[in-house]
């Protein structure tokens, strides 16, 4: 479609621009595949404006495009190479200087380490601002289905970092001094 | 079937072993979600574990939009699609 897109929609599409970007990286954990993404979405978004209508949620419609390609893609790409996951979490962890400071660079590592599912819907919620409701309609599942990830991916990442910090011995929060004492 | 002595004995044994595993099988069928599910984080911990899932995320939404994106939002204005 040649869309003639109103001023408003196009100013609200380039301010969707960094939350998709972030969105794109926390989902494959690397700018340049992320910024693909995001070319792939505008490009898609675009195309079916006409199906957007003005006025609803955006944001929601841009993530959930911007998921599906990557879901989508990482299948065919599965089927290629078996190691998705190894190969992120190699990737990430050979450039901890990107990054800024170490304590950051942890969290991220220890954030890939999730299930897919669990990281997205974490993200979702927990970053990018969506209700449970909002999230859900993203991913194309339950309510409770992304209740349940988000419990999951918070307490599976809470005995994660007690336990590099234990092994560390770097600051541990006040919980686990608490805990221990 | 209690005409054998000896199995008559055996049998209420191996019924209460039963019945025990089966308490125990239960207790912790229903511990384990209960630790999954209920497991509350600390406060403190959940604070920041939110905290870093938002910094990681505000981190990269906030660098500058790469010029190609911005490039590629131009060319479909101008009309070129695919």
């Amino acid at each position: 479609m040649k869309a003639k897109v109103s001023p408003a929609l196009r100013d609200a599409l380039i301010g969707e621009m960094g939350n998709l970007r972030a969105f794109g990286v926390s989902l494959c954990g690397d700018r340049e595949r992320a910024d693909d993404l995001v070319q792939e979405t505008l490009f898609k978004a675009w195309n079916h404006l006409d199906s957007f209508r003005e006025g609803t949620n955006l944001k929601a419609w841009l993530f959930t495009i911007l998921r599906n390609t990557y879901f989508s893609e990482r299948r065919k790409r599965r089927r290629e190479v078996e190691d998705a996951d190894g190969g992120y979490a190699a990737r990430l962890s050979t450039h901890p200087e990107q990054h800024g400071h170490m304590d950051m660079q942890d969290f991220r590592e220890v954030l890939v380490r999730l299930p897919d599912d669990q990281r997205e819907a974490l993200i979702l919620v927990g970053a990018a601002g969506f209700s449970y409701e909002e999230a859900a309609d993203i991913c194309g599942c339950a309510v409770g289905t992304i209740k349940s990830r988000v419990n999951r991916a918070r307490n599976r990442l809470g005995d994660m970092l007690g336990l590099d910090q234990e092994a560390e011995e770097g600051s541990p929060p006040a919980v686990d001094v608490a805990k221990s004492a | 079937m209690r005409g054998n002595d000896s199995k008559g004995r055996h049998k209420p044994v191996r019924g209460v072993k039963n019945k025990m595993n089966q308490d125990n099988a239960i207790r912790e069928a229903d511990g384990t979600p209960k630790d999954e599910m209920d497991k509350g984080l600390e406060p403190n911990l959940q604070a920041h574990i939110g905290r870093h899932v938002r910094a990681a995320f505000d981190e990269v939404a906030k660098e500058p939009i790469p010029d190609h994106l911005l490039q590629l939002l131009k060319e479909l204005e101008r009309g070129g699609d695919k």
